[in-house]
């Protein structure tokens, strides 16, 4: 028998797959383990999420963002708590703010150390995987105490917050921002410093800041492209103004360079929590709200910076309980553009990397 | 600020394009015909001194005798931030596609037809993102009817031996 011709062999990843972060299919074409065309399908978890906003009040939707990136659920509440505050032009406590602050950056630094874990994961790294684990159990376990719940935490109110963290939780706290240098020395010897983490990740899926820019790329993966851009220093909401901290940019733009930038923003939030734990002062945690919630008409455009990207959400009102439309703009769905072009030209198995290093999380690619 | 300069600038630009300028909240405001979007987008990316030259959102919006699609334009190099509004007839729902404009805006046109229907005319790739292929109706859209759970139940429900 003789050989006519190759041909294109048709690869269909997940979506029950274990280097899918969550229900997302791609349809890989492969010309040996190359790669020469891939095809993203989403929709698996999709929940209509912006349908249910426009028959729910504006309290009841709170929840519902919980379930949007559910890696970092404070800052999801946050942002559109934040976002009908603005429409309704509401001014709330000082000590709000600082606990927002605090939950925000906590949820940040447990959102990145799940990215480590998993890109880990991805590179067969499973003890790399449990060290970062183990660290965020921590933060969860500050939820816990502050809300009842480890994960979606809804504890953020169109007005302040829901109620006051208890006693043990400002240890906790303080002992785990003590322990941060040593946890990321412990993340940098085992992956980053790993000659196989490394020889898989650099100069793997280069990402140029023209097509960066021009993908709308935001979030880590902007600034490991070399783009000095957050929108907590670009445009600061809420009290962002007052900390002292950089913005870590990186110009390898490789994965390697998306992953570890999550390190250096590990460091900047630890910063920024230790600042508002110094600074947060005594009072009321809950503005005076009415009742029920009726904003004015009109429109509002209120974006925050999530872990994973820019988090924005576009509410058209119409003076009645309900919003006429709720629109999320979900950071890692756009992120996710990225992976049809950026992997191209490159094995099967640093696809699994490259799409590792976007850290999406379905959820909010999905809504 | 520079918000007046901003306004300057897209007031002149709204003669052009025969749009009409609002501040709501903070932000202006440039509502368009959609025949004239691209022209509209490429002359917000190019303004002098401040160009609005990064898409940040894209999305639909019903306005019940109309649509509408909505563009959200920042920059990576300043504050300055307008909001585009294209008006879309809708009867017959078709705008530009800006994908040769930003290649970003594509999984943005594509939730937008999926859950509006509105079509995005020179679009690469114009098929439903979220939903299934062979779905049907606009699931955003006001007059969608969703079904009620009856319905629903009986569609679930599998014929034994099936």
């Amino acid at each position: 028998m003789t050989i006519e011709k190759t041909e294109e062999l048709l690869l269909n990843m997940g979506p029950q797959h274990p280097s899918m972060h969550g229900l997302f299919r791609m349809v890989v074409n492969l010309e040996g383990e190359t790669v020469t065309k891939i095809d993203p399908k989403m929709g698996y978890l999709h929940r209509g999420i912006e349908k249910l906003a426009e028959s729910r009040t504006y309290s009841q939707f709170i929840p519902y963002t919980d379930r949007l990136d559910y890696l970092a659920s404070p800052h999801n509440n946050w942002a559109y708590v934040q976002t009908v505050e603005k429409l309704m032009g509401l001014e709330i406590p000082e000590r709000a703010e600082y606990l927002r602050v605090i939950f925000g950056e906590l949820a940040r630094i447990a959102s990145h150390q799940v990215c480590i874990a998993s890109t880990a994961l991805d590179m067969a790294g499973w003890s790399a995987w449990s060290y970062a684990f183990r660290d965020r159990e921590r933060i969860c376990d500050m939820y816990e105490m502050t809300a009842g719940s480890r994960l979606t935490v809804n504890n953020m109110r169109i007005g302040g917050m829901s109620n006051e963290p208890p006693a043990e939780f400002w240890p906790a706290l303080k002992s785990f921002l003590d322990d941060t240098p040593e946890m990321l020395e412990e993340y940098n010897g085992i992956f980053f410093g790993n000659e196989i983490a490394q020889g898989r990740l650099k100069s793997v899926g280069i990402l140029s800041k023209e097509l960066a820019e021009n993908l709308s790329i935001t979030g880590p993966c902007l600034r490991a492209s070399g783009v000095n851009y957050d929108v907590r220093k670009a445009e600061p909401y809420s009290i962002y103004d007052r900390f002292d901290f950089n913005v870590p940019v990186r110009y390898g733009c490789d994965s390697y360079d998306r992953t570890i930038i999550r390190m250096d923003e590990i460091v900047e939030s630890v910063k920024i929590i230790k600042q508002a734990v110094r600074d947060i002062p005594e009072g009321p945690i809950m503005a005076k709200v009415p009742k029920v919630i009726k904003p004015p008409v009109g429109e509002v455009y209120h974006r925050v910076e999530n872990p994973k990207g820019e988090l924005g959400f576009y509410i058209v009102s119409d003076g009645t309980t309900k919003p006429a439309r709720l629109r999320i703009r979900a950071g890692t769905f756009i992120n996710l553009q990225m992976l049809p072009i950026v992997s191209l030209g490159w094995k099967i198995q640093d696809v699994v990397a490259i799409f590792a290093t976007l850290d999406a999380v379905l959820g909010e690619v999905d809504k | 600020m520079e918000n007046k300069v901003l306004k300057e600038q897209v007031e002149k630009l709204a003669a052009q394009v025969n749009g009409e300028v609002e501040e709501i909240i903070g932000e202006l405001v440039l509502k368009v015909k959609a025949s004239y979007v691209i022209e509209t987008l490429k002359g917000a990316k190019s303004f002098p001194n401040i160009p609005c030259d990064f898409l940040h959102d894209l999305c639909g919006v019903d306005g019940v005798d109309h649509l509408e699609a909505v563009y959200q334009l920042t920059s990576l190099r300043g504050p300055q931030r307008l909001r585009v509004k294209a008006i879309i007839d809708r009867e017959n729902p078709v705008i530009d596609s800006v994908t040769s404009i930003w290649q970003g805006a594509n999984f943005l046109e594509r939730e937008a037809y999926d859950m509006f229907g509105i079509n995005f005319k020179g679009h690469p790739n114009l098929k439903r993102i979220y939903m299934w292929d062979d779905f049907e109706g606009y699931p955003l859209r006001k007059d969608y009817v969703t079904e009620p759970i009856e319905v629903r139940n009986i569609v679930r429900t599998r014929i034994e031996g099936e």
